[in-house]
């Protein structure tokens, strides 16, 4: 069942109920089935800012593309502000701002203000009204200056600011962001990020459902967030809420130069968790457990013959620890291919 | 009258819609101008060896077993006129499905589907920039071959032709639908439109007269909707003798449209379906 925390009167923006989604990939005895989704469910109120968060190949982007009836999902339900997507397909697109992952989703060879004059006819906007409304979003993402020049001219971010640009063309009452920053400098995913909670949330009001698979961004920009792993939702919480899900726990990370055995450090008393994470030479390792100090000396003892240690710190737990704890996954991990 | 609104209103929105596709396909056909200016002479090149091929064989430009089999005896009119309609049969074999297929290339097939139009309308948009497309081709093609060979037509005929022709296009989108629909489904749907255009190339008399086929094929041949673009406009063009009148011709046009508009439309839904059941939609 779909969980039920909407405060706001009327129906929910988005309900997605036991959604299942096989993907068959191959032929003969080569034929696999792939569990995208499984049935996953949740429940967006009228203006919350609700983040999907999961890794790679988890089935965020596979809900996102059934919510806009690019997909069909094998069972269960999806309703937007309480119209049956499948069944009332044409009333859900026009209420759908949609930004897709990925560069190429708009007309290289052709200018910002061509793509969104393309864009603005699909969404049943004409003369004066597209124009003012062309302009308006040109000005607000800052790409008046260079609308009439062609995309394949433009960067990275100015291509996902017009595809921003192209989501919000009909003033839709729900925005579906898969990845929004996905690939971007740091500039420009600032922006985006900024211009996602204070423009689009908080100013205008819109319900936003974002995927994402960096834990900041949901815990900076998201008032739920539901974990995703494995095509299912795992829990949605506040991220204040996910937080509190490891009481009185505390990380312990460790910076050392190679890679440790780490089995031994599985075996000590007290501690719950340990992931390792091995990134151009360096591994961070996460322990989680209830208090550092106790097991500090001996942690230190079990790694010094094996690695040089570069740095130690005590943490409070992050999103990520939360999701590798409930799940045993971790956010950089790629998923895909779950064989059925 | 609410209601009234409501129709006229997504009337507008998906007449828009068409115009916006058919605008977008030309800027991008634009932006490639070497390209675009060898397509405008593709057609002359393409119908030049027709033309002399014909007037070789017959040993000039009238021909006596032309005028007995069809009753005219101009056989570059005849082939020019039937040539034309290549480009017509080309376009509902080729051009939409290509369209389709570019989208694909591009990364822009979902981002347009998302939108809240109907897909048979985005192909219609498809449609309606190949018709102009072919229109400008034809109207290179006629330039030229009146500056060379100067054609006679009888400028009277043109009315009834262009009312054939426009529902002939009515049937040619149905089948359009129905090929672009394999492009959807098969990464390699051209396999499909090759395969039929061989054979729509051989039923439809461009060059040659309808009753120098066989029997059966030239029953087949009054299934195809160019036949009856073919014979009626080098019927009231250049007097051609055809066995049908206007009336049946565009009878059996409306009725061949009917049906393969409502094929095509069927048959396009299934496939779109199919694709967003197996998440294939956007793959290239």
């Amino acid at each position: 069942m779909a969980d039920s925390t909407h405060p706001n009167p009327g129906p929910p923006a988005l309900l997605c109920d036991n959604v299942v989604k096989l993907f068959r990939r191959g032929r003969g005895l080569k034929k696999k089935v792939v569990r995208a989704l499984d049935g996953a469910s949740l429940t967006i109120p009228q203006g919350e800012l609700f983040g999907l968060l999961g890794p790679n190949g988890a089935g965020k982007t596979t809900l996102v593309r059934c919510i806009a009836t690019l997909l069909i999902p094998d069972s269960g339900t999806i309703r937007l502000f309480g119209h049956d997507v499948f069944t009332d397909s044409l009333f859900c697109r026009q209420r759908i701002g949609l930004l897709t992952s990925g560069e190429r989703t708009l007309y290289w060879k052709l200018s910002a203000r061509d793509n969104l004059r393309f864009f603005a006819a699909l969404y049943g906007l004409h003369g004066r009204d597209r124009d003012r409304r062309i302009d308006y979003l040109l000005e607000l993402l800052g790409l008046r200056e260079v609308a009439n020049e062609r995309l394949e001219r433009y960067s990275s971010g100015m291509k996902q600011k017009v595809s921003l640009a192209r989501a919000l063309l009909h003033d839709p009452d729900i925005l579906l962001l898969d990845e929004p920053t996905l690939g971007l400098d740091p500039q420009f995913g600032r922006f985006i990020r900024q211009f996602i909670k204070e423009e689009l949330n908080r100013k205008q009001g819109k319900t936003i459902l974002l995927t994402t698979h960096y834990m900041d961004e949901a815990d900076e920009l998201c008032d739920r967030i539901a974990f995703i792993n494995r095509g299912k939702i795992v829990a949605t919480r506040t991220p204040a809420e996910f937080k509190r899900e490891i009481p009185h726990k505390e990380i312990l990370e460790v910076r050392c130069l190679g890679q440790p055995d780490t089995t031994g450090l599985k075996h000590l008393d007290g501690i719950e968790q340990v992931q390792a994470d091995f990134r151009d030479g360096i591994t961070t390792l996460r322990l989680v457990m209830p208090k550092a100090e106790k097991v500090l000396s001996e942690v230190i003892e079990l790694l010094r013959p094996q690695v040089r240690l570069l740095g130690i710190d005590v943490k409070e737990p992050t999103l990520e620890d939360v999701f590798i704890y409930m799940t045993g996954t971790s956010l950089g991990a790629d998923t895909k291919e779950e064989i059925q | 009258m609410n209601r009234l609104r409501i129709w006229w209103s997504k009337l507008r929105h998906y007449a828009g819609a068409v115009w916006a596709e058919n605008i977008k396909e030309w800027k991008l056909e634009l932006t490639y101008k070497a390209d675009f200016a060898r397509g405008l002479i593709d057609p002359v090149v393409y119908l030049l060896p027709y033309l002399l091929y014909g007037v070789a064989l017959v040993g000039g430009r009238s021909s006596e077993n032309l005028q007995r089999l069809v009753g005219t005896s101009d056989i570059i009119t005849f082939i020019t006129l039937g040539y034309v309609f290549i480009g017509f049969l080309n376009m509902a074999l080729w051009a939409m499905g290509f369209s389709l297929r570019k989208e694909q290339f591009y990364g822009t097939l979902e981002s347009v589907f998302a939108a809240p139009v109907p897909r048979w309308v985005f192909t219609m948009g498809m449609s309606l920039h190949s018709i102009l497309h072919q229109l400008l081709m034809i109207a290179v093609q006629i330039v030229f071959i009146l500056a060379v060979f100067s054609i006679r037509i009888n400028p009277l005929g043109l009315l009834p032709t262009l009312l054939v022709i426009a529902l002939m296009l009515v049937a040619l989108y149905g089948i359009g639908m129905f090929m672009a629909s394999f492009t959807l489904i098969f990464k390699q749907g051209w396999l499909v439109s090759e395969a039929l255009s061989s054979i729509l190339m051989i039923l439809t008399p461009i060059a040659y007269p309808l009753a120098v086929l066989p029997a059966f094929m030239q029953q087949a041949a009054l299934f195809v909707p160019t036949t009856y673009g073919i014979l009626t406009a080098r019927h009231f063009l250049m007097g051609e003798k055809i066995s049908f009148t206007l009336n049946d011709a565009l009878l059996r046009l409306a009725l061949l449209s009917l049906l393969w508009v409502a094929f095509g439309l069927l048959v396009f839904a299934l496939i779109e379906r199919q694709t967003r059941r197996a998440g294939t939609l956007s793959h290239y």
